[in-house]
């Protein structure tokens, strides 16, 4: 969040050539609060705005070297937001009118009556804090449209992948049985020489495995079903969740796993320790998942930051890792069920989308930020009792 | 475990896992009645002694709960045992508020469906056990008299 105080700021860069007029105006400007930088030609005027940006320019029009109008030219090419006041000779209407064209915000006539000045730097000033806050809007709605897209889909996703579950729980508890009747048939004595029983024997095992994978799978599927059933969360089921103790549970299941690996976790959490209003075991099995993830996406020698921030309205749990990070094309896509970037067998794509169902079903968000090679940070935000 | 004779009834709408089912279970020594619908395990009920019922809660029609209800009213001895999806746990839940013994998730693996099938055949076993001493300490009042 930008500081307000700072934002009130009225900050300018003066061009002018006659160094006794800027130190007038400078000084006259300054006594009502204005910050004033002073540039001495168009040249200059440019160089300073590279090295410390302003958005606001009092520009004269007469200058040696580079004039006004052309600086001006090349003030709202480079800084399209900034806002030029222009300075004309007295009588030289026509410079303002071509500066006005050229985008200028307005033009003064010198002599220049401070107070004049003084009243157009502050529309011009309210002019670029209103477009900034209008931009910043509109981010947070396309950030918040996003989101929404990203849940229906994920919510339609859900419904079609729940009904294949169900139709394929009965089929598969066939295959069991009909497996299994048979295992118990080779298992009695008068099948013990059998020819090529081990090949029988073995085959039925990998047909037992198989199933248990499928199952596994459906039973993801219809866990995160529940979340549809029911929006909200049963408030039963919530309590005050001191999240630095879950953290820590969190990372005593998986320190081993980390250890292994020599990757180093640490947890960041403010004093006294965020509270939740939550139900802790299904946010624990989300923390273990995205730590679990992190492990996974971090070389040897790397590191997971566990942070938690706290505020009036909401608290944050962030798994920060230094591992290999999660490409653009995929980051819209990793909430998505069955989606996984691990070779068959190794993941069933569905520990994110399960715990989104989580995090979704407990009130809260989460949401990710990668960066190729850099690392991902996943962050989960909650409620908090009000 | 030592086995007492009894009649387990496999109550499904899927014949083919009931089918298979029924094999295993008869493969260790059990007697399996099939039924593939709520109705049609009331009607065997009322013709035949059974000990326990594996109950699928998904069923069309009169689904699990409901014959439950009916199971419990008419049959308050028989013991049964629900089979239930992910998604139909709260059916699970019910069902053992109902009365049912215990419930387990479809597929089920086989030793746990044996384990619980003993469970509830002992629960029944000990139930009836103890009706007995209590109608025969009820006897003994009355002839006292």
């Amino acid at each position: 969040m930008v500081d307000e105080a700072t934002e009130n700021l009225i900050r300018v860069l003066l061009v002018d050539d006659e160094k006794d007029f800027r130190t007038v105006v400078a000084k006259r400007l300054g006594l009502r609060g204005v910050s004033i930088a002073e540039a001495a030609g168009g040249e200059e005027a440019l160089r300073q705005l590279d090295a410390s940006p302003v958005d606001l320019i009092v520009l004269d029009v007469k200058m040696p070297g580079m004039d006004g109008i052309e600086t001006l030219g090349r003030i709202k090419e480079r800084f399209p937001n900034s806002e030029v006041i222009l300075l004309t000779g007295h009588a030289n209407a026509r410079d303002g009118v071509e500066g006005i064209k050229a985008g200028a915000f307005d033009y003064l006539s010198k002599p220049v009556e401070i107070e004049h000045l003084y009243r157009k730097l502050v529309q011009a000033h309210n002019k670029i804090r209103r477009s900034l806050d209008e931009k910043r809007e509109a981010a947070f709605r396309e950030r918040i449209k996003q989101q929404m897209v990203v849940a229906e889909r994920l919510a339609a996703l859900g419904t079609m992948a729940t009904g294949v579950a169900h139709e394929i729980n009965n089929p598969l508890a066939i295959v069991q049985e009909s497996a299994g009747w048979m295992q118990q048939i080779l298992a009695k004595p008068e099948f013990g020489d059998m020819p090529r029983k081990a090949d029988f024997d073995k085959a039925l095992e990998r047909i037992h495995r198989a199933v248990q994978r499928a199952r596994r799978i459906t039973q993801q599927l219809l866990q995160v079903v529940q979340t549809q059933i029911t929006e909200m969360p049963d408030p039963a089921t919530l309590t005050e969740v001191d999240l630095h103790a879950l953290v820590q549970e969190c990372i005593s299941l998986v320190e081993q796993q980390a250890r292994l690996k020599q990757i180093d976790i640490v947890l960041e959490s403010p004093d006294p320790p965020p509270i939740a209003w939550t139900d802790p075991y299904p946010l624990l099995q989300v923390l273990i998942n995205l730590v679990t993830n992190a492990i996974q996406a971090t070389d040897a020698g790397g590191r997971i930051t566990l942070a938690l921030r706290a505020s009036v309205e909401q608290v944050q749990i962030a798994v920060q890792d230094t591992g290999c990070g999660i490409p653009q094309s995929d980051l819209s896509k990793i909430f998505e069920p069955f989606f996984t970037t691990k070779g068959v067998g190794q993941g069933t794509g569905m520990g994110l989308y399960v715990s989104w169902g989580i995090v979704t079903k407990l009130g809260g968000l989460i949401t990710v930020e990668s960066q190729v090679n850099r690392g991902t940070t996943f962050t989960i935000t909650l409620p908090v009792k009000n | 475990m030592f086995k007492t004779p009894s009649h387990i009834m496999l109550v499904d709408d899927e014949k083919d896992f009931v089918e298979m089912l029924s094999l295993r279970l008869k493969e260790i020594d059990e007697t399996v009645i099939p039924a593939y619908s709520g109705a049609e395990c009331l009607e065997i009920l009322d013709k035949q002694d059974i000990d326990v019922i594996i109950l699928d809660v998904k069923m069309p029609g009169m689904d699990g709960i409901e014959t439950l209800k009916e199971i419990k009213k008419q049959h308050p001895l028989v013991e049964v045992i629900m089979l239930t999806g992910h998604g139909t746990i709260e059916g699970a839940v019910e069902g053992m508020k109902l009365g049912a013994f215990d419930f387990l998730f479809k597929p089920a693996e086989f030793d746990a469906l044996t384990e619980k099938l003993n469970q509830a055949r002992q629960r029944k076993h000990d139930q009836l056990e103890r009706i007995r001493k209590a109608e025969a300490a009820m006897l003994l009042r009355r002839a006292k008299i």
